[in-house]
């Protein structure tokens, strides 16, 4: 891992594109300002982390877990024009 | 073109071109590019969101609107041009699924919805106060799992 020291107002460049400006310090606090390429996700990590964790507990499902049936017909237009449906 | 897959769920699939869903990012934490929607039980409000790259990588999704009518979306500007659509509740949304044996415990992600328009998918942190990460799906009336309220 790079480690720097930094004062706020001083940046750091990450690649070409993404530029990570101290903003600010306050105790136990650091305020970042960053700027990116649009397209280029930011999180917090701990958000991060959390998402993650749904999508893989989400992917873990086998094909038969899910109830059957449990809600009203508009359930059905969810799926919109494109979705594959059993023939 | 069109895409045939095996699917290790589903036996073989196949999507037309049209009905590819583009995710230029991916899904957080999760690799694959194309995805494509499967419902395997129509009625039921479940979509399989299927990864077109990945045979073994699916996950199960709704639309959060039919579930919670009280569903709000807000995304950061820089989101909303990303997607390419002014109002996002305009597209097509989903949460995904953390399936459980009991019905009752079965939740969804309102914190980071998927948000598909035009074609291509993007995975969001939705900033509304009662996005939460796990959401419960169903509310317990008396000994059976019922949806919230019914989809209008």
């Amino acid at each position: 891992m790079l480690i720097l020291t930094r004062r706020p107002g001083e940046r750091v460049v990450i690649g070409d594109d993404v530029l990570v400006t101290v903003m600010e310090i306050s105790g136990q606090t650091v305020r970042l300002g960053i700027a990116a390429p649009g397209g280029v996700p930011i999180f917090r990590e701990e958000i991060w982390l959390a998402v993650k964790e749904e999508n893989r507990a989400a992917a873990q499902a086998d094909a038969g877990a899910l109830p059957e049936g449990t809600t009203s017909p508009a359930a059905s237009d969810a799926a919109g024009e494109g979705a594959q449906r059993p023939s | 073109m069109s895409m045939t897959i095996e699917s290790s769920r589903f036996g073989t699939l196949h999507f037309e071109d049209e009905a590819v869903i583009e995710f230029p990012l991916g899904l957080i934490g999760l690799g694959g590019t194309h995805y494509g929607l499967i419902d395997r039980n129509p009625n039921s409000g479940f979509l399989w969101l299927h990864c077109l790259d990945d045979p073994t990588l699916a996950l199960p999704v709704v639309d959060p609107r039919l579930f919670f009518p009280s569903f709000s979306l807000q995304l950061g500007a820089e989101d909303c041009e990303l997607v390419g659509v002014e109002d996002p509740m305009s597209a097509a949304l989903f949460v995904t699924v953390r399936a459980r044996p009991r019905p009752e415990e079965i939740t969804v992600n309102l914190r980071a919805p998927i948000v598909v328009w035009e074609g291509r998918g993007h995975q969001l942190l939705n900033s509304a106060p009662n996005a939460e990460l796990q959401a419960p799906l169903f509310a317990m009336v008396g000994e059976g799992a019922q949806p919230v309220v019914d989809a209008a």
